[in-house]
């Protein structure tokens, strides 16, 4: 069994990456092959056949992480901070190769075009063990409005 | 109508100018609300939204009132005002689902049939002799004053004098036929569920947007640069495999290639960039659909659907479409600095699931809130919004090729990278604002 201590430190981590943001050393956590997900409906099972608000695979996260950062993308003029908050850390599934998924709580305190947001969800992590910490093989982020309208939003969850 | 003074409408709207106001007078919106969104024909919903008896599907006709799109036991989709013939409470209230029996409101138990006609009162002797009468229409949930589809497109007016839905489409009618008959079948089905968008801005900039040729190259920079510095990195096999490869370059097209595109106006403010060409143009064809395609039309007929190849389609005010992309946006104005938009995807019937993946692909990656195009467009229109608020220029121009537009009997054709769209739409707006029958493309 992985200890939850060591799982807490890794997702704090990939927090602390995204809350500065930086989102080169952000997305060296994540796997080759890795995907990130905000889908558009709860429960949503199908990322190709029904659109979502957010599936990139990796080469989409290299684009972005690009863009975030490009001089003339104007809506990145906007600082963009934000503050993780944690908890309900729950060990969903555990294999005997050591690969886990995590589920946790997390309200994400967005600070973007001079207005700060509250983005609530579910965050299922699959994770698979590297020298002694995790690489993240997908996240998928459940927001408990996934079906309202959303405001822009350039920065990963 | 809202008794709201008159204005100079003149002083507001010149062929090359208009006033600031129109994006920042809070009563310039609700005289909008009332004489273009009062009387255009809005785009509700389509009719496989609703597939059986009891299905319904609720929205908004203009920034305040609900409306409910249901389909009756006869399988006519009805469009009603959703409000209840007592006290007016909104008798339905989730998004959509199925109604069985009767809509209730939840208020007083009042029920209605499917059509809107009165069921049952409850307790009902308490009307006994007192000139109530549940066979006065007035008692129902009342249907809009017109409400008509075009192949599953259903539009509802709260006018009782505008021209009807065909004619009011006047020839941007080409562009419901276009994406309708790239599906083998004929026909199409929203698929793939929906993405909403809160903008906080004036909903008109994101309409004057849509055939803006002169903003890609500028506002998407950013994104084709990282998106082509990067594919370039992969070897070329992946990069070959990589859809999103033919769709996000070329939001960096040249002004001569937008140009060359074209734009096309018609009566009451549709219009469309493309036709010959388009931005989607060069998107590779599915073997399989090509083969569905040719299977349904024959080859010939097949080559002009494709070759009709529009990028955006403008139906003023409520909905533009992508042809080519089987995407369409809806829009719904909240206020004068505020309004939603709701991007559906559409299956082609007949057509392979590979179709309907790159229209979900193309919606995520440029209509989301989260995605790489719609966050910068939205970026122009809020500083537009907050630039406007200064005084030192009382307006915006639009003067790119005045004067150049070919006027036809049935529409106005010009360069791509023309302000034809403004022109357009602008006399639209005048039209329906002073309330005068001259909506059309050729009053100037």
């Amino acid at each position: 069994m992985t200890d939850l201590a060591t799982i807490e430190a890794f997702l704090y981590r990939e927090a602390s990456f995204l809350d500065r943001p930086d989102l080169d050393s952000w997305i060296e956590l994540y796997t080759d092959d890795a995907y990130y997900w905000i889908p558009a409906t709860e429960d949503q099972v199908d990322p190709i056949n029904h659109v979502s608000h957010i599936y990139d695979d990796r080469v989409m996260m290299e684009i972005r992480r690009r863009n975030f950062i490009h001089p003339r993308a104007a809506s990145k003029d906007s600082p963009t901070r934000c503050s993780h908050l944690i908890g309900n850390i729950r060990v969903i599934e555990e294999s005997t190769e050591g690969t886990l998924i995590i589920e946790s709580n997390q309200h994400v305190v967005v600070w973007y075009q001079d207005e700060q947001r509250l983005y609530a969800f579910t965050a299922q992590h699959a994770l698979s063990p590297d020298n002694g910490s995790f690489k993240i093989k997908s996240k998928r982020v459940d927001l408990i409005n996934p079906e309202a309208a959303q405001k822009s939003l350039v920065i990963y969850l | 109508m809202q008794q709201i003074p008159d204005r100079n409408f003149d002083a507001l709207v010149t062929p090359t100018k208009l006033h600031r106001s129109l994006y920042t007078d809070p009563e310039i919106f609700e005289l909008e609300m009332s004489r273009i969104w009062g009387q255009a024909w809005i785009f509700i919903g389509h009719e496989s939204q609703v597939p059986k008896a009891g299905d319904y599907f609720t929205t908004h006709i203009n920034h305040q009132i609900p409306v409910v799109m249901i389909r009756g036991k006869d399988d006519v989709v009805r469009v009603l005002h959703n409000r209840c013939g007592h006290k007016g409470a909104k008798v339905v209230e989730k998004r959509s689902g199925n109604v069985r029996g009767a809509l209730r409101c939840a208020y007083h138990g009042w029920s209605y049939r499917f059509d809107g006609s009165l069921l049952k009162v409850p307790n009902e002797q308490g009307y006994t002799d007192t000139g109530f009468d549940a066979a006065d229409p007035c008692y129902s949930m009342q249907p809009l004053a017109q409400v008509a589809s075009y192949r599953g497109f259903v539009f509802a007016t709260l006018s009782n004098t505008i021209v009807d839905l065909v004619s009011w489409m006047g020839g941007a009618i080409a562009c419901f036929d276009n994406l309708c008959d790239r599906a083998p079948e004929g026909e199409v089905e929203v698929a793939g569920g929906v993405l909403r968008y809160e903008h906080d801005c004036n909903w008109k900039f994101i309409l004057e947007n849509l055939n803006d040729t002169m903003h890609p190259m500028v506002v998407h920079e950013s994104l084709v640069k990282a998106a082509e510095s990067y594919i370039a990195t992969l070897p070329p096999e992946a990069a070959e495999q990589r859809r999103e490869a033919e769709i996000i370059p070329p939001f960096g097209a040249s002004y001569e290639n937008f140009e060359n595109s074209g734009i096309t106006g018609f009566d009451y403010g549709h219009h469309y960039d493309g036709g010959k060409t388009s931005i989607h143009a060069d998107y590779s064809v599915d073997p399989d659909y090509h083969a569905a395609m040719v299977s349904a039309y024959g080859e010939t007929r097949t080559r002009e659907i494709y070759a009709f190849n529009t990028h955006n389609v403008l139906y003023y005010p409520s909905l533009t479409i992508k042809c080519a992309v089987q995407n369409i946006r809806v829009i719904r104005p909240i206020s004068v600095d505020r309004f939603v938009v709701e991007s559906w995807s559409f299956r082609l019937k007949g057509a392979p699931d590979s179709m309907l993946e790159r229209t979900v692909l193309y919606s995520r990656l440029i209509n989301s809130a989260m995605g790489m195009v719609g966050p910068d467009d939205l970026e122009v229109y809020r500083r537009a919004q907050k630039g406007l608020q200064s005084p030192a220029n009382e307006w915006v121009e639009f003067h790119r090729q005045y004067g150049k537009d070919q006027v036809f009997a049935d529409r106005i054709e010009g360069g791509g990278t023309s302000d034809l769209d403004m022109r357009t739409q602008y006399r639209a707006w005048k039209g329906y604002m002073e309330q005068s029958q001259q909506r059309g493309a050729n009053n100037d």
